[in-house]
């Protein structure tokens, strides 16, 4: 008793493949699956499950397989792939998965006898207490031993993605599927035939179910169907490709695989995501067979009857000669028959059926061929170690004990309706074929052949032409001539009556997650008797098979329980995607370097050669300090930098600043509707700090607003904000001012902006731009002046961000590098020192000035930073105009910005921590705190030398001069502080206008 | 993922374009004038019904225009799109079907997918 091949079976060729199994070395057939090679090879124990680690086999031949999930060891160590469905190479190594130390002996199936403990909703009964536990025992613990196989390491796998328009896909290269393909060959229509196997079939393939189409063996109509398709100007095959959803109109997602059968190629794509869009979808996907739950039903050795049958047909092997088969239905005659025409002998055939549903001809068949048959008789259970070794048959109360290796079950079979259902498409219960069908249809969706509930195959032309009927067509004619003539019948069996035997006899309703038939029993004592309940509470059918051979059963089960109808328990929701598919695939080539674009200034490698370390603001990468030395830290850096620049000048990199262009005869109009600030009496070629609100008064955006006259302005924004302006800018002229005549522009990668402030800086750039008067009288500050040089134009405002003297300049960015390097050659006698980011936000703090997105989060706004200076309140309206005086806006109790210092100088604030009103920590007081308000910048000022703080308080600007407390992450105690104003350094404003 | 026909462009996929929410709420000339509850009303509030909806969506990933569109918020079909200085289509051209799965509530999604 052991598997042999099928000589007839055409997939036998004399390629032999050796591959190795948990470090074993076997002989397979090129085109084998890991499954169908292993059970050429006797091999019956492949897997560990999931939560109890009991032996497992090969249950299925195909996507649905529950057990036999295997990790690849070459390739990219890829785990929990389906050994049914990857084929195998010269050289693969495979490895089983969830064992330790080796499959034949794990040490993980005590969990098997403890398995008392882990019923249904274990996890959510066992780890609730005490206290702290969860984060510090259980957590750990759980993340050691969950999941299957383990992660790929340095994961770089290849994927491209594909998009398709087409009129018409057809699900499923099948009976139904090419039928279809036929009609619709050389016609208008655009056709993509999609096919998850290497080959077209399907079930001609997969059985000998049908003997022969228009007078030709099916393997020769397959043959000549796909020439025909092939020379067909209208309709494209995808091989290996399975569809993965089904979304709203009609956008279809499939996976198709390039390396089917051969070993992985580094430099080619492995993956192709095809990206469908479709006008009509045929679904021919076929059926799917369930189980029925017994004793023992995951044996290693059970295999659902039709696999078996598919393991004979498409892969040559047959995996025992000797199976018992237990069928409740009339699908299970092809298989019987397959064997005895290839000489061998089934051990016993076990019906649930009575006489009359079986038929004559059936029994005559069995009887003529000397089988031992058992009708109106149930499988009680199988025993054995590891693998199956008797199996008894209850018939009338009576057990007789069969001895064989194999047990053939057939529940049933299910119409695929995953992605009907998916489509939206609506199911209902058919009480003559037990089991859900389509019914009514959400999209342009046609189901033909079994997927419709048509499980007869004579009548699939019929079909095909009846339901394709709006198509412009020809009808097809077909004769199919079938093996049985026996029409499809079955009588409904979920779960047979067994014995408990011990602890170790379960029966199973889930396989891959191991939930037991008993598990639903106690779910639904339990109070959780809606289906969508209980699958989340007994983890039923929520393995990476997605229940597809048993949820249709654990509903039949569960309607038992309830003594309800299962058209009245419904089915859970089906959701993409279909089978699992991986991260890669969906990443395509969005991976990497090429996930999201960096952006880069035109200093970019001077930086890099003067030691900056960078941030990332937005996509943009930014010096956030220079290091002077190797070692240097970042404190010592930014102290350094910061302190340099208030005694001589600091420059910075600002080209990443936001810059918008705003022309047209009706800018001033515009631009006093968009900012806070009245633009109309400003005057030509000066510039204004400007606030961007939204309707509802908070702030949004600030920057610096040039005005060359009242029909062109040039703006800044934040460097993360500059997009959403714009589109702010755009949509108001298209939806709400039409009749303005402006044009916004983003010109931010068009100029290049350089920052170089310090009392310094006037010596510097005058130095550098000979033939400018940078006289204070003549060039005072927030103006600007625009004019040539290098050949070509240079603005230059000043303008400044640190509260020292400063000035902006503006070019191009082919010259950019070259007036950054003529500034350090002029700056160099003033000790002129580049800073980053980091110094940028000290500097600025010490002055007092906000940064737009760390001061402010989207509920800030104007008033509460005392802005009210900003605000044209003589204008008529501007953007979230109307919302400053709102009730809620104008409350005095509002958080609002002020500075606050350490009392005791040399403690440090950190940022984020909340302001509060006393001095102990919350933890040592009985009621809560009153929260006042969080810390949103702090530094430690090289130029006070202490530390200073931006905070934003409820009723802050009342509490100017008391006594508050800052929560700390260190001490026991909150640090005192003292509320003052913002402004640290030159409230005077004299460095500014000097 | 819908497909969207961009009155300026042709047909594109969603991911090409950015929804805008309701559609025809006219900012208010007057702000002035509103009490705090009118212009809250503004500000705050938009119609989220189950079934026909007047909505804007811009091609931001294109074109970068704005347009407006009808579409059954229930199955994610687009009834009608035209351009800003367009009229609206009356909503007596279209039939409000809620024909999400299954016996289809007047509220909610209706998670059910067995016929009754």
């Amino acid at each position: 008793m052991s598997a042999a091949d099928n000589k007839n079976s055409s997939y036998i060729t004399d390629k032999e493949v050796s591959f190795k199994f948990d470090g074993k070395k076997y002989i397979g057939y090129k085109g084998d699956t890991i499954a169908s090679a292993l059970l050429r090879n006797n091999v019956r124990l492949v897997a560990r499950s999931f939560k109890y680690h009991r032996p497992r086999g090969i249950y299925t031949c195909g996507i649905e397989e529950p057990n036999g999930i295997v990790q690849i060891l070459n390739e990219h160590n890829e785990p929990n792939t389906r050994a049914t469905v990857k084929q195998i190479y010269e050289g693969i190594r495979v490895s089983s998965q969830n064992r330790w130390p080796s499959l034949n002996l794990d040490i993980g199936s005590i969990n098997n006898l403890l398995s008392p403990m882990f019923s249904a909703g274990f996890y959510y009964k066992t780890f609730m207490g005490p206290k702290g536990f969860w984060k510090r025992i259980y957590e750990p613990i759980i993340r050691r031993t969950a999941g299957l196989g383990k992660p790929p390491k340095e994961f770089r796998s290849k994927s491209i993605h594909q998009n398709h328009n087409v009129d018409i896909v057809i699900i499923g290269g099948g009976l139904s599927g090419l039928i279809t393909a036929r009609k619709l060959i050389n016609t208008q229509y655009d056709v993509l035939l999609l096919e998850q196997d290497s080959f077209l079939g399907g079930i001609l393939k997969n059985s000998k179910k049908i003997e022969k189409i228009n007078n030709k063996e099916p393997n020769e109509w397959i043959n000549e169907t796909e020439k025909l398709i092939k020379d067909s100007k209208n309709i494209k095959i995808l091989k290996n490709s399975l569809v993965t959803s089904y979304n709203f109109t009609n956008h279809l997602i499939a996976l198709e695989d390039k390396s089917v059968g051969k070993k992985i190629d580094i430099n080619k794509s492995e993956l192709t995501l095809h990206k469908i869009r479709t006008t009509h979808t045929i679904l021919a996907n076929g059926h799917i067979e369930r189980f029925i739950s017994f004793r023992n039903n995951d044996l290693p050795g059970v295999m659902l009857a039709a696999s078996f049958e598919k393991y004979i047909h498409r892969y040559g092997v047959v995996p025992e000669t000797s199976p018992v088969i237990f069928t409740n239905n009339s699908t299970t005659a092809s298989l019987l028959r397959s064997l005895i025409d290839l000489g061998h002998k089934p051990a016993a055939y076990v019906d649930s059926r009575n006489k009359d549903k079986i038929g004559r001809k059936l029994l005559n068949y069995l009887e003529k061929n000397n089988i031992p048959f058992y009708i109106n008789a149930e499988v009680e259970g199988c025993d054995g170690n590891k693998k199956i070794k008797t199996i008894s048959i209850k018939k009338s109360n009576k057990i007789i004990k069969v001895k064989s290796s194999m047990l053939c079950i057939s529940g049933g079979i299910n119409p695929d309706i995953h992605l009907f259902t998916q489509s939206k498409g609506l199911v209902k219960w058919d009480d003559k074929l037990v089991t859900f069908k389509p019914d009514v249809s959400f999209q342009n969706t046609i189901t033909l052949g079994s997927v419709s509930g048509n499980y007869n195959y004579e009548k699939t032309v019929e079909e095909i032409n009846n339901k394709l009927s709006f198509l412009k067509t020809k009808n097809i004619k077909l004769k199919i001539e079938l093996n049985d003539i026996s029409n499809f019948n079955i009588k409904e069996l979920w779960e047979t009556k067994h014995e408990r035997k011990s602890n170790w006899s379960k029966s199973f309703i889930d396989l891959h997650n191991d939930v037991t038939t008993k598990d639903l029993k106690q779910a639904v004592r339990e109070g959780f008797d809606r289906i969508e309940h209980l699958k989340r509470f007994t983890t039923n059918s929520m393995g990476t098979d997605q229940g597809k051979i048993s949820s249709i059963n654990s509903l039949g089960i569960v309607s038992k329980i309830l003594k309800k109808k299962i058209s009245e328990v419904g089915t859970t929701t089906y959701r993409p995607p279909y089978a699992p598919l991986s991260f890669s695939a969906i990443a395509g080539r969005n991976t990497y370097e090429f996930y999201d674009p960096q952006r880069k200034t035109p200093i970019h490698n001077w930086h890099i050669e003067n030691k900056a370390v960078f941030e990332d603001v937005g996509q943009w990468k930014r010096p956030w300090y220079f290091k002077k030395f190797e070692m240097e830290s970042m404190h010592l850096a930014v102290q350094r930098e910061s302190e340099q620049t208030r005694k001589t000048a600091g420059i910075l990199d600002g080209s990443t600043l936001g810059k918008i262009e705003i022309k047209g005869k009706d800018a001033l109009e515009f631009m006093n509707l968009m900012y806070t600030n009245a633009f109309t009496k400003m005057k030509p070629m000066s510039s204004r700090y400007a606030l961007m609100l939204g309707e509802d008064g908070m702030i949004k955006d600030d920057g610096i607003v040039c005005k060359f006259n009242d029909k062109h302005f040039i703006v800044t924004t934040t460097s993360g904000g500059a997009p959403k302006v714009l589109a702010d800018m755009e949509e108001y002229l298209q939806t709400e001012w039409p009749h303005l005549q402006v044009y916004v522009n983003s010109i931010t990668e068009q100029f290049s902006t350089f920052n170089i402030s310090g009392p310094k800086s006037r010596d510097i750039v005058s130095k550098v731009f000979t033939d400018v008067d940078f006289s204070n009288e003549n060039f005072p500050f927030m103006t600007f002046k625009v004019f040539d040089y290098m050949d070509t134009e240079v603005r230059v405002m000043r303008a400044s961000f640190t509260g020292e003297l400063g000035y902006e300049i503006y070019i191009t960015p082919n010259k950019a590098l070259e007036l950054w390097k003529k500034i350090f050659h002029f700056g160099k006698a003033y000790d002129l020192v580049p800073y980053g980011t980091e110094t940028m936000h000290l500097l600025r703090a010490e002055k007092g000035y906000v940064v737009i997105g760390q001061e402010t989060d989207g509920t800030v706004t104007p008033l509460d930073l005392n802005f009210n200076w900003m605000i044209g309140k003589k204008k008529k309206d501007f953007i979230g105009k109307r919302s400053l005086t709102r009730s809620d806006t104008s409350r005095d109790d509002r958080k609002q910005l002020v500075g606050i210092v350490p009392i005791d100088k040399s403690e440090f604030i950190e940022e984020g921590q909340h302001v509060v009103e006393c001095e102990r920590l919350p933890k040592q007081i009985r009621t809560p705190v009153e929260y006042l308000g969080h810390v949103s910048s702090s530094y430690h000022s090289p130029n006070l030398n202490h530390c200073i703080a931006m905070a934003m308080i409820k009723g802050g600007n009342k509490l100017m001069g008391s006594k508050l407390f800052v929560s700390s992450t260190y001490g026991t105690k909150n640090i005192p502080v003292e509320v003052v104003s913002p402004v640290f350094i030159d409230p005077e404003n004299k460095r500014l206008v000097s | 993922m819908i497909l969207i026909n961009c009155p300026y462009c042709g047909e594109r996929d969603q991911s090409e374009f950015s929804n805008g929410g309701e559609a025809h709420v006219a900012r208010p000339e007057n702000s002035e004038n509103l009490n705090d509850k009118d212009w809250g009303q503004y500000v705050f509030y938009r119609d989220n019904p189950k079934g026909i909806f007047y909505e804007r969506w811009v091609h931001s990933h294109g074109c970068r225009k704005w347009f407006n569109a009808v579409r059954n918020t229930s199955t994610d079909e687009i009834l009608a799109i035209y351009k800003l200085n367009e009229n609206p289509p009356s909503k007596e051209n279209f039939t409000n079907t809620l024909k999400t799965p299954s016996g289809e509530p007047k509220v909610g999604s209706g998670n059910f997918t067995v016929k009754k």
